[in-house]
Order: C-alpha cells, then structure tokens, then sequence
C-alpha cells in the first residue's frame, strides 16, 4: 500500500483464505462464452495483491496451488496456470518494496504487465501443445483488471482500516 | 553466516530458487499430462475439493432459473403446452413408423448375422459452466464416476451431437464439444450417403470437412449425420449442416458447417451409454485400420 498516516490492523491468515475462496468463486462463475475474454483474472489479481502486501505469508508456492486448482477447475493442461502464476509471483515479489509504495494508480501498470506477462506464458504453452492462437481478446481482460485494481485495493484495504477517532 | 542470523531474517529458500523449483514442477506437470496423461489422480484429489465452490458459483444461477420458471405467465406455458402435445402427437406418429421399420432392421441384421445397433441407455446430466480458457471448448458436467459416467460417453441435446465425455471426475466430469480444435466426428452426408470427417476448428468457430474434391457433390443446407463406423458415436445422430461451400479456395473445397445441437446455449445435456465392445480388426488389416481410428482426446 503506498505511504499513509494510518495504521493499519493486522492481516488475518483466514481473511487472505477467504479473499482467494472468493476470487476463484468469481472466476469458476458460469461466463457466457462471448464475455469470458473480457472477464479479469481475479486470482491472479489476488496473487499479486496479496503478495505485495503479506511477501512474507504469501509467496510462490501459494501461487503454484492456486494455479494448479484454476487448471483443474477449467479442465485445462495441468501446470498452465501454476507456471503463469508461479512466475508473476516472483517478479512481484523481487520488487515488491518498490511495488509496495507506489500509489494505487502506478501499480495498476505494474498489475497490467505481470498478468500479460502470465497469460503471454500461458499462449506459449498452449501454442507449444499445438492449439490455435485465440486472437488478440484474450487480453482484454487485463486491461479491465488494471482499471478494477484502485477500486480492489480501496475495498480490501477497508477491512483493516482502524475507524478514525477524532478525540484523543 | 546463515546459523547466526536472528529468525527473523530466516525465510527458507531465496525467491529464486523457488521460482526455479516451482515453474520446473509447473512445466513437469505440464509435460506430464499433455503427454502422458499420468495425473488422473491429482486432478481427482483436486476437483473434490473443489466441488463445493463450484457448486456455490453455480447455484444462484440454477435458483434463477428456477425462479424464473415458477413466474412464468400461465399464457405461455399453456402455449408451451400446445405446442408439446402437437410435437408429442407427431412424434407418436413418427415412433409406430420407427418400430416397424426396426422390427424389420433387426430381422434383416439378423440375416446378416452383423452387429446390432441396440438403442443405448443414457443419462441426464445438468452443465455447471464452460470453462473459462479460450484455448479449449469444453463444459463440465454435474454428473461424474460416482453416477457411472465413463469417458468416452457421447453427449447429446435434443437436436443433435453435442460432444464427448473426455475426463471423469468424482462428481463432475469434462464434455470436449464437437467444436474444440482437432475434435473430429466420423459423418456421412444424409443426402448422399457420403462417408466424411468434420473436424471442429476452435471455441466459437465453425466445423469444416477437409480433403474433398472441388467438385463433391455437397450442397448448402446438406445435413451430416454421423456414420458410425468409428465404434464411439452411434450411427444416425444429426452432427452439423453445411453452411458455406468455397470450391475455389485451394486444391480442395472449403466446407464450413454449423452445428445443429445448440453448443453454447443448453442446460441439460444426453449422455449415452458407452458403446458396446466390438470384434476387433481382422489382424491382416491392422496396418490400414489406424487411419480409421478415430477418438476426440
């Protein structure tokens, strides 16, 4: 989180469970094949949200079974999402003091990168099993989650913001 | 150096070094189950656990429906009503029709002494949603090995083909649509009694025959059928009719088709029994008999 005057409440290890149940929730949600494209990667939101904010709970293997789980639950190439998630886990963290303090807006770039980055490994491995490229859509959704990030951080940020007290 | 650090700064191996572990594991799997198929179990351990969130992604919706359906004005249903009792009418007709002609088939076959082509029993199942990877078209099915699917089972909804079991789970299991690139149904031409393969060319794409002749005799608005001798699909099932025909495209014509089962937009689907065991290939044929294998995987 960029640099505030508040403090912030702890992070409890079953809110960071419950946030991740919750994205793999939206992205098991039956899409309509049109939208699908346009829909964000909200686990992969998380992984790099969480891994910004909790580097020492939440890290690369973290990433690697959640990946694993949104391969098996979209019937994929078992290891397609876990290497996706596995490598823009590390390249959040290896920069994650700079990232950590950037305003919300600058690390929506940030967010925009890595998850190309992902879904880039993710057409190679496809590409390299021999399927077709699926046109340039498949990246909207990045987009879209780069425009969703500062609205994300505010409401998960909500949950461990002290209520002000005005009279000390 | 390391021993003396505080336990603080201790925090197991560099993030490199995991990177490393992690993706050679991701890749291993990768490799592994393309290739190999060798991680059936892992999948299953998995998606257990994983039933319960797509059961809860997926009720609101089947409460919708539901909701939707208990509100729905008496006009219509009285007009659905009508509608379906003509339709059973018809299709009374058509089923007298039918048992006759098959009393007669089977006596022929019996004359023949060849394979029946029994009516298979079959299962429903409900789709819980398709999966969100553009890169595959498939829908995961509510019913799984607990409810005796087994891959291979052939999927249906009420017009036509709509795909195959390929992947069975505990409770769920994975139907590969008859779209997903490289999914190929054995088909005859139902005017012609032409013997082809259409090939599915993606999510959202259109089927195509390939390898025929500029001058085939197809026609625009053909139905194709599937032929049955491949063992897998059934002999008779509606699969897709063509759309477009390009004859000059290259040395071979272009023939985009369109599937006939709605693909994209059914709740329930058919699954029918896995097919019956069959003779296998006379052993001096076994050379030619792989060009006529044909199974969607």
């Amino acid at each position: 989180m960029p640099v505030t005057r508040q403090l912030l409440r702890p992070v409890s290890i079953s809110f960071i469970l419950f946030s991740f149940a919750l994205a793999l929730l939206i992205n098991l949600l039956p899409w309509q094949a049109k939208i699908a494209n346009l829909a964000p990667d909200f686990v992969a939101m998380m992984v790099v949200y969480w891994t910004l904010n909790q580097p020492r709970r939440i890290g690369i293997a973290t990433a690697f079974i959640l990946g694993i789980i949104m391969d098996v639950g979209d019937g994929n190439v078992l290891g397609q999402h876990a290497l996706a998630y596995t490598v823009v886990a590390y390249l959040a963290l290896s920069r994650q003091r700079l990232i950590a303090v950037f305003p919300f807006w600058q690390q929506a770039l940030v967010v925009l990168g890595l998850l190309t980055l992902g879904q880039t490994l993710m057409v190679l491995i496809q590409l390299s099993l021999g399927a077709a490229f699926v046109g340039w859509t498949y990246f909207v959704g990045n987009v879209l989650a780069a425009v969703l990030w500062v609205p994300l951080c505010n409401l998960m940020l909500s949950h461990q913001r002290k209520p002000v007290t005005v009279n000390l | 150096m390391q021993s003396n650090q505080p336990a603080f700064f201790k925090q197991g191996p560099k993030p490199l070094t995991r990177l490393l572990v992690f993706s050679v594991l991701s890749l291993a799997l990768v490799i592994g189950d393309a290739r190999y198929g060798m991680l059936g179990r892992v999948r299953e351990q998995v998606s257990i656990m994983l039933y319960p969130l797509q059961w809860l992604a997926t009720a609101p919706f089947a409460a919708l429906h539901s909701a939707n359906d208990f509100l729905t004005r008496q006009a219509e249903l009285q007009a659905e009503n009508r509608q379906l009792h003509d339709a059973q009418l018809v299709a009374r007709a058509q089923e007298m029709r039918l048992k006759a002609l098959e009393e007669e088939n089977s006596h022929l076959r019996k004359l023949t002494t060849a394979q029946a082509s029994q009516p298979r029993p079959s299962q429903l199942a409900e789709v819980l949603y398709n999966g969100r990877d553009p890169f595959s078209a498939k829908l995961i099915v509510d019913r799984g090995e607990q409810q005796g699917v087994q891959a291979g089972q052939i999927a249906l909804d009420s017009r036509g083909v709509v795909g195959q079991v390929v992947r069975v789970q505990p409770l769920t299991s994975e139907v590969r649509l008859i779209s997903d690139r490289n999914h190929m149904v054995p088909v005859e031409i139902e005017r012609t009694r032409m013997r082809t393969v259409v090939y599915g060319m993606g999510r959202q794409q259109m089927l195509e025959i390939h390898n025929l002749a500029p001058n085939v005799d197809i026609q625009v608005g053909d139905v194709l059928h599937t032929s049955g001798i491949d063992g897998i699909y059934p002999a008779g099932l509606p699969v897709a009719k063509v759309v477009k025909i390009d004859r000059q495209a290259t040395s071979f014509a272009r023939i985009l088709c369109e599937p006939v089962a709605e693909i994209d937009r059914h709740r329930f689907l058919l699954l029918l029994d896995a097919p019956s065991s069959r003779p296998a290939y006379p052993v001096e044929e076994a050379a030619s008999a792989p060009a006529a294998k044909k199974k969607g995987r």
